[in-house]
């Protein structure tokens, strides 16, 4: 198992690659709760998994039904947005 | 007995002989609301007045002869992830501030046409991301969390301040508050109950269920809230099955697995005490009792944080952006965090859940039921942050509290938690009955013959008002 910490300037560059610009002041909190999550998942490298294939959830028989969720969706963001 | 005292089923069997009317209930109960809601905190809003027109109307339908079953007239509250028509579904969050909902969560749908009157929306730790709920107090204990996520549920049930509630469990959000206050929590299997219209968490890990007084209670709601829907992708569209539904507490024939590893491991004396209890008695109404070993327990945590952190963040991705300074230091910052989660390790996760669902399946090859402990130790002080064990180690309040209820979720079999006593400081224990998918009415089974043999469990918290 290996695992790098992230310092807060890294934290702050790879939150920005993922769309999320840091405000100031928050770059050394995200990154110590960011390395701690790590820490935790990071054990799953342990595992040999072969040829398991992920469980998602979804069930592909109502992935048709995708528009209505999306325009839904849509509504509680303008409701939600302040 | 005043009516905001009955449970569920003693309520409905009033209602359907006439003996008591859902406006003499409705108003029992919003009379309690008024006398305890300032020491505890359970609700967002309460809608004394469309309730006592819902419960009016319904007592006019019972009347005519209209009598639609169990839940007809009675009140209830929501966690306020559950959208209805017309409300603000807060999340308990000031990002919510000026949401409406457009129309009913199908479980609200569900509940409305039962007949059940809403007395108002229960808090939730904010976005259901977190295992206290700080806007709400213990019911047995003002200075004691409330447990959460669906804190303001479990209270306002454990206090006669609503005769059931709806509550969501991502990582133990309804079975834990439960425990902590000494009522009944069924999260069922994964897809069993449709998520439309609920705010998520985490998509793969949500479920949505009853928190009542009783075992049977939970039964009673539960049948209303199961069916297929198109609209929730994960809906099973399937009726529970296992032992043909029985009333006799006669268990013989069950199988009841107790953990050898993991469930009883760092777990507060009293806790452990209690639980091997209850199991002992399982085993006296005739269960035959199995020891077994808790598959892949080492990458339990891993697996749930893997799923949860990621999914958690994608669901806040607009307002997390838009309007971070709303969300709560806590959520914010494991919302920030989780941008930071790898795909790789995401699909780790999702490949972990799939060995563990195989290794859990073939574990009830063996039994019929597991019984452990639902929750860790009682409820933390409210300004408590650790739990320190015996051995040395120290383990947060929110990680002790998704400890033994993660499985369930990432497996997503179904769960029941059910009060077993009380610990010297006089703080509710909970016990956990975790079946086979789709095996609700087994876990049931079990749940209510330990129930009508130990009837004491299932009283009120004392709070004097």
């Amino acid at each position: 198992m290996t695992t790098a910490d992230l310092s807060p300037d890294e934290a702050a560059r790879w939150a920005l690659r993922a769309g999320l610009p840091l405000e100031a002041g928050r770059p050394d909190t995200v990154a110590a709760t960011a390395n701690h999550i790590q820490n935790v998942i990071a054990v799953l490298r342990e595992l040999d998994f072969g040829e398991t294939a992920p469980a998602a959830t979804y069930q592909a028989a109502y992935a048709a039904d995708a528009l209505p969720d999306a325009v839904a969706g849509a509504e509680e963001r303008a409701d939600a947005a302040v | 007995m005043r009516p905001y005292e009955l449970t569920l089923a003693d309520a409905a069997k009033a209602i359907a002989s006439r003996e008591l009317s859902p406006v003499e209930l409705t108003d029992s109960v919003l009379g309690r609301i008024e006398a305890v809601e300032g020491r505890l905190g359970a609700y967002v809003a309460v809608f004394a007045d469309a309730a006592r027109h819902t419960a009016a109307r319904a007592e006019r339908d019972i009347a005519a002869g209209g009598y639609r079953g169990p839940l007809h007239g009675v009140p209830m509250g929501l966690k306020d992830l559950i959208d209805v028509a017309g409300l603000p579904t807060t999340a308990s969050s000031r990002v919510r501030e000026h949401h409406v909902a457009v129309r009913d969560s199908a479980v609200a749908a569900r509940l409305r046409d039962a007949g059940a009157v809403l007395l108002g929306k229960t808090h939730t730790h904010e976005f259901a991301y977190g295992l206290t709920t700080p806007q709400s107090r213990n019911a047995w204990a003002a200075d004691r969390v409330a447990g959460g996520s669906s804190g303001g549920s479990a209270v306002a049930v454990a206090a006669g301040a609503a005769t059931f509630a709806l509550g969501t469990d991502t990582g133990g959000s309804i079975r834990v508050p439960s425990a902590l206050n000494g009522v009944v929590g069924l999260k069922p299997t994964y897809g069993l109950v449709s998520r439309h219209g609920v705010t998520s968490l985490s998509w793969s890990l949500d479920h949505v269920g009853p928190i009542t007084r009783t075992v049977a209670d939970a039964e009673l709601v539960l049948a209303a809230l199961v069916g297929p829907d198109p609209s929730d992708r994960a809906a099973l569209g399937e009726p529970p099955t296992g032992h043909p539904r029985r009333t006799d507490a006669d268990l013989t024939g069950l199988r009841v697995g107790v953990p050898r590893n993991y469930y009883f491991e760092r777990v507060a004396p009293e806790v452990a005490e209690a639980v091997h209890s209850a199991i002992v008695h399982l085993g006296e109404l005739g269960a035959e009792l199995v020891a077994v070993d808790i598959p892949m327990t080492k990458y339990i945590q891993a697996t749930q944080w893997g799923l949860m952190v990621p999914e958690a963040t994608a669901y806040h991705e607009g307002t997390l952006r838009s309007s971070p300074e709303l969300y709560a230091p806590d959520v914010r910052v494991l919302l920030e965090a989780g941008e930071l989660v790898l795909a790789g390790d995401y699909l780790r996760a999702q490949r972990s859940r799939t060995l563990m669902r195989r290794a859990w399946a073939e574990l009830f090859t063996a039994v019929d039921v597991i019984a452990a402990p639902a929750v860790t130790s009682t409820a933390a002080r409210s300004d408590q942050q650790t739990v320190e064990w015996p051995d040395g180690t120290m383990e947060s309040v929110s990680d002790t509290y998704v400890r033994l209820s993660a499985p369930a979720n990432i497996t997503g079999l179904p769960s029941l938690s059910l009060p077993v006593g009380l610990d010297s400081a006089g703080l509710p224990i909970g016990m956990q009955l975790i079946g086979r998918p789709l095996g609700e009415a087994t876990i049931l089974r079990t749940g209510r013959a330990y129930e009508t043999t130990r009837e004491s469990v299932s009283r009120l918290a004392p709070i004097a008002v």
